[in-house]
């Protein structure tokens, strides 16, 4: 199967679908069987371990990795079309590095020359809001200056689909807020979609419209956050019943806060009724839905 | 073609400091020492009589383009031969993976410039650069003056003569290297620095070997024939008419200059016609597409 065998974008409105992908690397499958879409207009997160197989889908999906089952980004074939699609698919893998002999500003000429959808302009708008000049050579920059000025570089492309693999990786905390708000506020129109992945859940569960859980090369879920607040319910409890919540077998027991009544159990659809009148409904994060669809059975064992 | 173009200013933006102290240091070091050290010409030369500073200002061009020639088509052949590793020392190659442009035209566009544009540009600057050690040189030697009053019309005829033949040479050279060439950057590619040994104990042992085992020299024989027929490029040599001489005080044979060159360059051209050639090129072909094959499976290692 191939880009082919699925339906344009333009008639399912996707930007993305896969459909038993996996990605080998010699015997091992980096990913595996999964199948997912990206329609337009979506923020989608993209959860996993380290090892998960993010990295390895997001290469796949801009054609950087050989695949078996049926892919197709933007109605492309991502490894056959891989020039055309980066050209409205704008990408920054996890270990993004600029070239270390170039100015900022030589990267921006350069990028003029290279992308049809890149604008000058719009890059030195990005980097005047850093601490980064576009007359700085990026082997003089800090490793969190690099990230911003490949930030801007990559946010100056009119994109459709934006891939961002662990970008915001060594940029302190306001560097992080300030690229997230540029992203949401400036880039998203609601046609263009973005798959981030990123370790720091937290700071962007508020931004995500879906997400999709990898784990161990396995799609373990994919749901927007919408359907998950109505698929999945915690309950908070107190520490007395908490074997009767046990026995009801969450998907995830956690605390949620200090004392006695701080604890909580993480449930895949209604909890039954007599444990339900036990505790009280408190909206799951997304980290502790992670936790609970990630961790290894064995770690299951010792934690409780 | 109009990725080409901005693949190969990045040539320009990654390499010309280099390509600037390349060209500079030696012409610089030339004119200094020729300026403040001694110059001792042969018995011959000075027998040359009335057309000795015609034929110091000749040699002066000829040695300074041929010097800046060989120093940048050397420095481009160490600078290719890690083509295909040098973006990963900074990690960059992601970044050069995420923009819209081929591997192909990643290889292609840094094989031009290094293997046709910069030794062509040098040799330009080095014929240029050579007019200035001329002046040095004819001016320690004869006197300021003999330089204002050479034959120039000769001079620069021949010169120029000489660059055009060497420049129309230059991509026939690279052609007939070009299974060397992209041999060396292919196992650079597969086995990072190690590709030179392989190919040099590679090519020398399994010559020897297949020599003294099963009796066949064709391996040493091609490859020692794609290095003369690369030479045979640039000066073909069978023409004669670059010997000085010595009846006619050496003039003459500048003024033959432009004439040989071009009949030397008719016979680099013939020298083609060989089923060596399109065989080589056939070669190189398929080292290169081996070159992208092993870009798109590195891109896709386990990150």
């Amino acid at each position: 199967m191939n880009a082919a065998d699925i339906q344009h974008p333009q008639a399912t409105d996707q930007l993305v679908e896969a459909r038993d992908l996996t990605v080998r690397y010699g015997a091992k499958r980096a990913v595996d069987g999964v199948s997912f879409s990206i329609p337009k207009g979506r923020v989608v997160g993209l959860l996993g371990h380290n090892g998960a197989g993010k990295s390895t889908l997001m290469k796949a999906l801009v054609g950087l990795a050989p695949t078996e089952g049926a892919l197709s980004v933007l109605g492309l074939d991502p490894v056959k079309d891989r020039v055309t699609l980066l050209e409205s698919a704008c990408y920054i893998p996890d270990v993004a590095t600029l070239p270390r002999w170039a100015r900022v500003g030589e990267l921006i000429r350069m990028m003029s020359s290279l992308h049809p959808h890149f604008s000058a302009e719009r890059a030195a708008a990005l980097l005047q809001r850093t601490s980064v000049s576009p007359r700085d050579k990026v082997k003089n920059l800090s490793k969190g200056m690099v990230v911003q000025a490949h930030l801007a570089l990559i946010a100056a492309i009119d994109a459709k689909l934006m891939i961002l693999d662990e970008p915001t990786l060594g940029l302190d905390v306001l560097s992080r807020k300030a690229f997230y708000e540029m992203l949401i506020d400036e880039w998203c129109d609601g046609e263009r979609s973005v798959l981030i992945s990123t370790h720091q859940v937290e700071e962007i569960e508020s931004l995500l419209s879906d997400v999709l859980m990898l784990n161990e090369g396995k799609l373990v879920l994919s749901i927007s956050l919408e359907d998950m607040d109505q698929r999945f319910v915690a309950l908070s409890h107190d520490a007395s019943v908490a074997q009767e919540m046990a026995a009801a077998h969450p998907l995830l027991k956690y605390r949620v806060g200090p004392g006695p009544n701080g604890n909580a159990a993480l449930f895949d659809g209604p909890p039954p009724a007599s444990v339900e009148a036990l505790g009280r409904r408190v909206r799951p994060s997304l980290v502790d839905l992670f936790v609970a669809l990630t961790r290894k059975p064995e770690l299951d064992r010792t934690q409780f | 073609m109009k990725r080409l173009i901005p693949l190969m200013q990045r040539e320009w933006l990654q390499h010309r400091n280099g390509w600037l102290m390349m060209a500079g240091i030696p012409l610089g070091l030339s004119l200094l020492l020729l300026s403040f050290g001694q110059i001792q010409i042969g018995q011959e030369a000075q027998a040359a009589g009335p057309a000795l500073p015609a034929l110091l200002a000749a040699g002066s061009i000829a040695g300074s383009t041929a010097v800046i020639f060989l120093i940048a088509a050397f420095s481009s052949l160490v600078i290719v031969s890690n083509l295909a590793r040098r973006d990963h020392a900074d990690r960059s190659v992601e970044f050069w993976l995420s923009v819209p442009v081929s591997h192909s035209e990643s290889f292609a566009a840094p094989l031009i410039v290094h293997l046709l544009l910069v030794p062509a540009a040098a040799l330009v600057i080095g014929m240029l650069g050579g007019y200035a050690v001329s002046f040095i040189v004819v001016s320690r030697l004869v006197g300021a003056e003999a330089w204002f009053v050479l034959p120039w019309g000769t001079i620069v005829m021949a010169s120029f003569s000489l660059m055009l033949r060497l420049l129309a040479g230059l991509p026939l050279a690279m052609l007939w290297l070009s299974p060397l060439i992209l041999l060396v950057v292919l196992l650079t590619a597969w086995f990072r620095r190690w590709g030179w040994v392989i190919l040099t104990v590679g090519l020398g042992l399994g010559s020897y070997l297949l020599k003294l085992v099963f009796g066949q020299p064709w391996l040493n024989r091609i490859s020692s024939e794609l290095i003369k027929a690369a030479g045979r490029s640039l000066i073909n040599g069978d023409q004669g008419g670059l010997v000085v001489d010595k009846a006619s005080q050496g003039i003459d044979a500048l003024q033959l200059l432009p004439a040989w060159a071009l009949a030397d360059f008719g016979a680099a051209l013939q020298a083609l016609a060989t089923p060596l050639f399109p065989g080589a090129l056939l070669f190189a072909a398929g080292c290169f597409f081996l070159l992208v094959q092993w870009r798109q499976r590195g891109a896709s290692a386990a990150g």
